[in-house]
């Protein structure tokens, strides 16, 4: 009962920290090339291992992967984050990712929220750029959001933005916060179009 | 700053910066959490924070956010938490350098996971280093430890 009642404090806890201002207007009369050209700038940031080392899908297991890390492997100390995705039925993550990142290398990073896998629906590592796209603009994959509120929510969830300034060493993902959302925005004034078409 | 501590209530006059297991052992003198590693690799500076398992050299004392409590405020002689009289039990200590960390997190692990299998408590304390290797004696304390919780 306990376990339950933390994630659901995880949960109502998540959108309400830190928030950042990012603009959400949608452009207009953007054409497929242009949305097919924001989508492949996306694919550099999802596919970026400081995205896709927590979006593994139905693994429990966060990897460490990227130019810091070597080889990839999944996370070391035999760390599972569970059902509940924070680790509550055994280690939860925030026992060592907690308060904000040091810049020392080899360090926890931590944001002003809670560390957690991505749902399992939204499994990323290791797939390609017309797999992803698939899953993105798929509500029964994307927890049912339009691209505004993808857009939106790269706003106000912390442990997003953690990707653009990692610390203690590690690569951030390319491009910026803001220029990312920018780019789900247009791809989305598109029509969400995906590689192949 | 104020922090409270196994209870007693702190006035700190420290950079927000610091790590709380510097706190606690350089200001505080309460020793029992141990620094290890420094990066949240090893878990002998495991404290709890308002009752979940914190590496205490990892986190700011500025990041703090709850009431403290290191294995000093777990149990006393007299009355010591079940994990404690588990580990007694089962002479689990050898050098005993990461035991105070190993027994932290064992209690934060019982009170979110009351019935653990043998892999949850290999899963929750494989993050907690023993050079000694006591292992095998953890998991049989961890296993006594829910027992005796769940009799209570």
């Amino acid at each position: 009962m306990k376990i339950k009642a933390i994630i659901a404090a995880v949960l109502l806890s998540t959108s309400v920290v830190q928030a950042e201002e990012i603009n959400l207007e949608v452009p207009q009369n953007v054409t497929l090339e242009q949305g097919l050209e924001a989508w492949a700038r996306m694919y550099e940031v999802v596919s970026h291992p400081r995205c896709s080392n927590c979006h593994v899908g139905e693994s429990d297991r966060p990897m460490w992967s990227g130019p810091s890390y070597g080889k990839a492997r999944p996370h070391g100390m035999n760390i599972r984050a569970g059902e509940s995705r924070i680790g509550v039925e055994t280690l939860e993550c925030a026992t060592c990712h907690v308060g904000s990142t040091s810049d020392q290398p080899h360090t926890p990073p931590g944001v002003d929220g809670d560390w957690r896998l991505a749902p399992v629906e939204a499994a990323w590592f290791g797939r390609g750029s017309l797999e992803i796209c698939g899953q993105l603009r798929n509500p029964e994959t994307n927890g049912g959001l339009s691209f505004q509120e993808i857009a939106g929510h790269l706003g106000h969830d912390v442990v997003l933005q953690f990707a653009w300034k990692p610390g203690g060493g590690r690569e951030p993902a390319p491009y910026s916060l803001e220029e990312h959302a920018s780019d789900v925005l247009m791809w989305g004034a598109a029509g969400m179009p995906c590689p192949t078409e | 700053m104020k922090l409270t501590v196994n209870g007693t209530e702190h006035t700190l006059d420290v950079e927000p910066e610091m790590p709380l297991l510097w706190v606690l052992r350089d200001e505080l003198k309460i020793t029992g959490p141990k620094y290890g590693c420094g990066i949240a690799q090893c878990g002998a500076c495991t404290v709890h924070v308002d009752g979940s398992a914190v590496r205490s050299c990892s986190i700011t004392v500025g990041d703090v956010d709850g009431d403290v409590t290191t294995i000093e405020g777990l149990g006393t002689p007299d009355s010591l938490h079940a994990v404690q009289a588990a580990w007694v039990a089962h002479q689990v200590a050898q050098c005993g350098y990461c035991q105070s960390g190993q027994i932290m997190q064992a209690a934060s692990f019982l009170d979110l996971n009351s019935e653990p299998t043998d892999e949850d408590i290999d899963n929750a304390m494989s993050a907690n280093l023993c050079r000694c290797g006591t292992y095998p004696r953890i998991r049989e304390a961890v296993k006594t430890a829910a027992k005796t919780l769940n009799e209570a």
